[in-house]
C-alpha cells in the first residue's frame, strides 16, 4: 500500500537517525521509499524544510508545497487552508520563503483545525511542536509494522494517510517536494 | 494467531532480497538526481563543468533501463518505459543547458532536475511492484 507517512520526534538528530532507518528498510526491500523530507519547527513556531535548493522560486514552490504537506495529515480542510496560505506569500516574499511560507502556513493549518474542532475528531492529529522536527515520506509498505518497529524504537510518533486518500481529496503533486534519496543537510545549514 | 502477527511472521520469513539490476539502475538514477541538483546550485562555469560530466551518467542510465526491460513483467515495464522517457528528457535539457546563456540555462536545468526526480519516481514505483509481486508469490 502507498502510504504518506510523518514520524514526529522530539530532537532534531533522532529525525535524521528516522530518516536512516527508513532508507535502510528500503535498502533491505521491507519498503520501497518514494521520497522523503525533514521539516523543523524552530523556537519562534516557524517550519523549516531541508532543501538544497536555493533559487528564489524553487524555495516558494518549496514553501507552498510544504505548507500543503503539513496540512495533509490534518485532513482535508487543513490541506485546503495550508495550500491557500502558502500561495499568497509564496507570490510576495524572496530568498529563504520556503522556511517562512512554510512557518506562517504550519500556524494557518492550525488554526484551521481549531475552527474545525468537531471534524478534528476523525483526524489524524498531526502536530509538530515547537523544537521538534518530522520525518515526512512517500512509501510502498506492505506491513506497517516494518516502519513501526523502527520509529517507535527511535521515539519517533507515526502518522499515516493514503496516497490514494490524499489523490482523492487534493491534485496537488507532493511528490515534487521530496527528495528521492537519503539526504541530509550540511552541518552548517542545521544550525539555525 | 493474530493479523498482525501473522504479518509479523511472515515478514520475517520473506528472504532477504540481493539488489538485483532494478535496484543498481534505480541508485544511478538517485545519484543523477542528486548531481543535477547539487549542479544547480553552482553558477557560471562550475555549473557548466558539471553538467558537462553528467551528460554521459544520463545516459549510462538510460542504456540501463532499457536493458532491464526485458526481465519484466508489463505492469513493472510501463513504470520502466516511463522512467526511459524521463531520463531521455533529462539528457536532452542537459545538453541543452551546455549549449545556452544567460537564464535559458537556469530554465534548461531547472527542467533537468524535474526529469530526473520523475525518473527515480518512475523506477521506484517499478521497484516497489516488483517487491510487492515478489512478496505476494512468497506469501499468497
Amino acid at each position: 500500500m502507498r502510504n504518506y507517512i510523518a514520524v514526529v520526534f522530539r530532537e532534531k538528530s533522532k529525525a535524521y537517525e528516522g530518516l536512516h532507518e527508513l532508507w535502510q528498510l528500503d535498502s533491505a526491500g521491507e519498503i520501497t521509499v518514494h521520497g522523503t523530507t525533514v521539516v523543523h519547527r524552530d523556537a519562534l513556531g516557524q517550519f523549516r524544510v531541508d532543501t538544497k535548493e536555493t533559487h528564489p522560486a524553487l524555495a516558494t514552490a518549496v514553501g507552498v508545497g510544504v505548507g500543503a504537506l503539513l496540512g495533509l495529515f490534518a485532513g482535508p480542510v487543513g490541506v485546503a487552508v495550508g495550500v491557500a496560505a502558502g500561495a499568497g506569500l509564496g507570490a510576495a516574499a524572496g530568498a529563504g520563503l520556503g522556511a517562512a511560507a512554510g512557518g506562517i502556513v504550519g500556524a494557518m493549518t492550525d488554526l484551521g483545525r481549531a475552527d474545525t474542532r468537531s471534524r478534528a475528531v476523525d483526524d489524524t492529529r498531526f502536530v509538530l511542536g515547537i523544537g521538534q522536527s518530522a520525518v515526512i515520506a512517500d512509501v510502498t509498505e506492505d506491513w506497517t509494522s516494518a516502519v513501526n518497529d523502527r520509529m517507535l524504537a527511535l521515539g519517533g510518533t507515526i502518522y499515516r494517510r493514503a496516497k490514494s486518500a490524499v489523490r482523492d481529496d487534493e491534485p496537488w503533486f507532493y511528490d515534487n517536494y521530496f527528495y528521492p534519496y537519503e539526504y541530509v543537510p550540511s552541518m552548517d545549514s542545521l544550525y539555525w | 494467531m493474530t493479523q498482525v502477527q501473522k504479518t509479523d511472521e511472515a515478514r520475517k520469513n520473506m528472504k532477504s532480497k540481493g539488489h538485483d539490476s532494478l535496484d543498481r539502475v534505480r541508485a544511478a538514477a538517485q545519484e543523477l538526481h542528486g548531481a543535477i541538483s547539487d549542479a544547480a546550485a553552482k553558477r557560471g562555469e562550475a555549473m557548466k563543468a558539471d553538467l558537462q560530466a553528467i551528460l554521459p551518467k544520463a545516459k549510462a542510465v538510460a542504456a540501463s533501463l532499457k536493458e532491464s526491460l526485458g526481465a519484466q513483467n508489463e505492469a513493472i515495464k510501463k513504470h520502466l518505459v516511463d522512467a526511459v522517457q524521463h531520463v531521455e528528457a533529462t539528457q536532452k535539457h542537459v545538453a541543452e543547458s551546455l549549449k545556452a546563456t544567460g537564464h535559458a540555462v537556469e530554465a534548461s536545468v531547472r527542467q533537468a532536475v524535474a526529469d530526473a526526480h520523475a525518473a527515480v519516481q518512475k523506477i521506484s514505483e517499478a521497484v516497489a511492484a516488483k517487491r510487492t509481486a515478489e512478496s505476494t508469490h512468497a506469501h499468497p
